[in-house]
């Protein structure tokens, strides 16, 4: 099973996160036919659902026991990583703006596409930047670590 | 680098030119000065013929300067922004303390590894207190003049400091959540460079005269509530003085990093967000007890170094 969490915490201006992830969907068929593992999607409620086994507003408990029974998971920056990382579960943080080396984990596999999408200033909330697609690696790369 | 930095408010006419021309005829010259104006109703006085030969000196004596108005929030204030202006010592002057000749010369020679600030005497004529047997340590504040009310005969480490002095910049936060009058800034500001480690020290022959005038000032507001407050959010720093203050307003992720090196934390008293990932006291108790809480935030922290490394290294930088 693999756990994914395709969010980040929604921003107080409404706009995109720009930390959040914009080929899920791509990525999640890729998976379906090339891993074939069950996919569960962890988040908050309101959120986009994109496989069917959805399970939102988990506590801190039901999602450590999540991730301490899943294969791997994958997730964009937010409180996910950190969390499964205190769980000592190894899994794939896809980047964009932040920076991987400050709010990262080396235990994980960090995919950034390029530094030079970084924003200069790591330390500023993120309604002050502008989401972009292209700042993210394509599905076809992160597949190529879940073989 | 050093940088001189003078808080001045209601002595255009008074101490305040008296302050800028010992700054000129200093044996060692500051890198930079800058005169914060925090006055009610700001003059620009930079063309005044008698403040233009101040500065035109100090341009021909090779020392840059500038002259902010200041956001009348007070010196504390304008503490910080000197404090994270990025130079390596910041040496403030108010502006009714007027120093000889040889203090910022004096003060320097102490500027070397380990040592948070050093400050000489602070003399305010007629001397009236005897500073012999004078510990300036924090526990007796409340029960013994300030040891820098007389001449320093020898070199003494002490927790506190007050007035005028040398310190080490961006290590330690002025508290902004004082009020105006910024009643023991100063002390809280010295003594959090103490708990930090470093050492503080008052040494002689550094002496600064301070020409108390009952006009103007950076303090001149009168609200005994001012001074009310801010006294309560200095006891309440006294009062956990033994302990690592910690304050997670932050979000669930860094509460989940900074868990990992909770256990080297000495004797830590925590403020959480999310007490179910680290237990602790509201972050409006803490607000409450500290007045502000900018320098526990990890993310102003990071900005400030201009941090490169990792989040759980930054807290251990924070609070170990």
């Amino acid at each position: 099973m693999i756990v994914i969490s395709p969010y980040s915490k929604k921003l107080r201006n409404g706009k995109e996160n720009p930390k959040n992830y914009p080929y899920w969907e791509e990525l999640i068929a890729w998976i379906q036919i090339n891993v074939g593992f069950d996919i569960v999607q962890v988040g908050v409620e309101g959120e986009t659902k994109l496989v069917d086994d959805c399970r939102f507003n988990l506590s801190l408990i039901e999602l450590r026991n999540l991730i301490k029974k899943c294969n791997t998971w994958i997730s964009c920056d937010s409180m996910f990583q950190h969390l499964a990382w205190s769980e000592g579960k190894q899994g794939i943080v896809l980047w964009s703006v932040s920076d991987p080396l400050i709010y990262g984990h080396p235990e994980n596999i960090n995919l950034l596409k390029n530094r030079s999408y970084l924003v200069q200033n790591q330390f500023l909330w993120w309604d002050s930047y502008e989401f972009n697609p292209d700042a993210f690696v394509k599905p076809k790369e992160v597949v190529h670590f879940l073989k | 680098m050093i940088l001189c930095s003078v808080a001045t408010r209601g002595r255009y006419e008074s101490t305040l030119p008296l302050v800028l021309e010992a700054i000129i005829n200093q044996t060692k010259l500051p890198d930079k000065l800058i005169i914060w104006d925090d006055n009610d109703n700001a003059e620009d006085v930079r063309e005044k013929l008698f403040y233009k030969y101040f500065f035109q000196r100090l341009t021909i004596k090779g020392v840059q300067w500038e002259w902010n108005f200041a956001h009348k929030k007070g010196q504390h204030h304008i503490h910080q922004m000197a404090n994270t202006k990025g130079y390596d010592w910041v040496w403030r002057i108010d502006d009714d303390a007027i120093p000889e000749p040889n203090v910022l010369e004096t003060l320097s020679l102490y500027a070397f590894e380990g040592i948070g600030a050093v400050g000489g005497a602070i003399l305010t004529p007629p001397l009236l207190y005897n500073n012999s047997g004078i510990t300036g340590k924090i526990d007796n504040i409340n029960n013994e003049s300030n040891i820098q009310w007389n001449f320093i005969n020898e070199t003494k480490e002490v927790e506190h400091l007050h007035c005028s002095f040398l310190y080490r910049a961006g290590i330690y936060d002025f508290n902004l959540g004082l009020s105006r009058v910024a009643h023991r800034e100063e002390t809280l500001f010295t003594y959090g460079l103490h708990q930090k480690g470093y050492k503080i020290l008052v040494v002689p022959n550094a002496n600064t005269w301070h020409l108390k005038n009952p006009t103007g000032g950076i303090r001149s507001e009168t609200s005994q509530e001012m001074y009310d407050h801010d006294e309560k959010i200095f006891q309440n720093f006294l009062q956990f003085r033994n302990n690592t203050i910690v304050v997670l307003n932050c979000g669930m992720g860094d509460h989940i990093v900074f868990k990992h090196i909770l256990s080297n934390v000495k004797n830590p008293l925590i403020f959480s967000c999310y007490p179910e990932i680290i237990e602790g006291k509201s972050i409006a108790e803490a607000e409450h007890l500290f007045g502000d809480l900018d320098q526990w935030n990890i993310y102003k922290k990071m900005e400030q170094w201009k941090w490169k490394d990792s989040l759980e290294n930054a807290y251990r930088k924070l609070y170990l």
